[in-house]
């Protein structure tokens, strides 16, 4: 064999190896790569977990004096229906949540023929714990406060105008609704126009602030908190049919 | 000149773990696992359907919280995106992948271009459940506990239809994308792909959904 022959192979053979090292190179740096990627997610879901589950609800400040509106029951709550039903439902719900909306999405006109019927009269409850969900605009405590004024001051149209608050719910992180939309809103529903106005004014945001820290103190965990004749509710609440079912059968068992 | 180290940079295959990764068992037993618990979710779900078709306002037992609810998935449109429920398609499919997958534990090879169309086929069916999995998320807003074991088993179904095509060059790709991919699956990529894919899914489910599921 030539010495020029035998050198060039062992040229290609240091080439080769060169090459099967650098694929080797590139190989290792790649899985590292995927291995951190992995790491990095799974570091990611724990601090998730552990945020979620440790996340303090930041309930509003009572800045100001409490001013109740009229007309509320002794408990406290907004009234709707018949005083002399037989069953009362108490409803802890906050105008941004959606879980809420789900809720009136599939009770409200159940509940609309129950109030008609007089088998049932609903206490509400408006809370506001959500406030940082509206990109600064606290939207719970604004909804909350427009219904306190309608409580005190056209009772008898709470119900339609909470129930249209639902319809235009917005969603959650957004900027919730304007104060001219809610305005809007009560209009349609037919709250007067001198009614209306007093909306901004905030007369009742501290007592929405008040109720909300009373609700958690109560054991309230999260809305909708639904309460037939003072017990929690723990049949499903987001389909058709479960509540009426057991407002009925205590209805029924009086 | 070659090193024990190199060897095992260059030649990864000398792993136990690799070893058994790569084994044609190992392969066939996951889709299977996958396959058949694909079915038993689709099977609970078209019972569901049944319930729910027979009483809209039956009480199902996973129906949980606002979140986790199978009775707000089931009665979306979503549900029943052909005019019959979803879980039908899971009843009539996934036998097809359990036979194929018990068949080839026994030993049979099937040809290219069956297994080509299996491959096909199989992507529809993720991609069909990817959406469902979409439209539940951001949607609907509820998961259903079943359906995300079929989002998972049809994930791993997929994942190893593919590693399986791929070592036996069955999908008549062109010679260098199939080297690409052989190097892929070989240097174990693709199941470091899939582990990150089905962690960014848990990843988005609990940034989305975690304060109702935890807190």
């Amino acid at each position: 064999m030539s010495k020029q022959a035998q050198l060039q192979r062992q040229e290609l053979r240091r080439a080769q190896q060169a090459a099967a090292a650098q694929r080797a190179r590139r190989r290792r740096i790649l899985t590292w790569a995927g291995a951190l990627v992995i790491v990095g997610l799974i570091a990611a879901i724990t601090v998730a977990v552990v945020q979620a589950a440790g996340r303090e609800r930041t309930l509003p400040d009572v800045t100001g004096e409490v001013v109740p509106p009229q007309h509320l029951t002794p408990g406290g709550a907004i009234p709707v229906g018949a005083a002399a039903a037989p069953v009362t439902v108490e409803i802890y719900f906050d105008y941004m949540c959606p879980a809420c909306g789900a809720f009136e999405s599939a009770n409200a006109g159940e509940l609309d023929r129950l109030l008609a019927d007089g088998v049932v009269r609903i206490e509400l409850r408006p809370i506001a714990f959500l406030d940082e969900q509206s990109s600064g605009t606290e939207y719970s405590t604004r909804s909350a406060n427009a219904v306190a004024v309608v409580a005190d001051a056209a009772p008898d149209l709470v119900w339609d105008f909470h129930t249209a608050l639902y319809g235009h719910q917005p969603t959650e992180g957004s900027d919730g609704l304007s104060d001219e939309q809610i305005a809007a809103i009560a209009a349609d529903a037919g709250v007067p126009a001198d009614v209306v106005d007093r909306f901004t004014d905030g007369t009742y945001r501290p007592w929405v602030a008040s109720v909300t820290r009373d609700a958690f103190d109560s054991g309230v965990q999260g809305t909708p908190t639904v309460k037939i004749d003072g017990v929690v509710f723990e049949g499903n609440v987001y389909a058709v049919g479960p509540l009426t079912k057991a407002i009925e059968s205590a209805a029924a068992g009086q | 000149m070659t090193s024990t180290l190199d060897l095992a940079l260059t030649e990864p295959e000398s792993s136990r773990l690799h070893r058994l990764r790569h084994n044609n068992v190992t392969v066939w037993v996951t889709m299977l696992i996958a396959s058949a618990a694909s079915l038993v979710a689709s099977f609970v779900l078209a019972i569901d359907a049944l319930t729910l078709a027979e009483d809209p306002n039956a009480e199902l037992g996973c129906n949980i919280n606002a979140v986790i609810s199978c009775g707000t998935v089931a009665t979306s449109w979503q549900s029943s995106l052909l005019g019959f429920p979803n879980a039908f398609l899971g009843l009539v499919t996934e036998p097809v992948v359990i036979t194929l997958a018990v068949a080839a534990l026994g030993g049979v090879r099937f040809p290219r271009w069956f297994m080509l169309s299996a491959q096909v086929v199989y992507t529809v069916g993720l991609l069909f459940a990817y959406w469902l999995f979409e439209q539940a998320m951001f949607d609907i807003g509820a998961l259903c506990p079943w359906c995300l074991l079929i989002t998972l088993a049809t994930t791993l179904v997929f994942f190893e239809m593919s590693y399986v095509n791929i070592r036996d060059d069955n999908l008549y790709l062109p010679r260098r994308a199939q080297a690409a991919l052989t190097t892929f699956v070989r240097s174990n990529f693709d199941i470091m792909l899939v582990i990150a894919w089905l962690l960014v899914l848990v990843l988005a489910v609990v940034l989305k959904y975690g304060e109702t599921l935890f807190a």
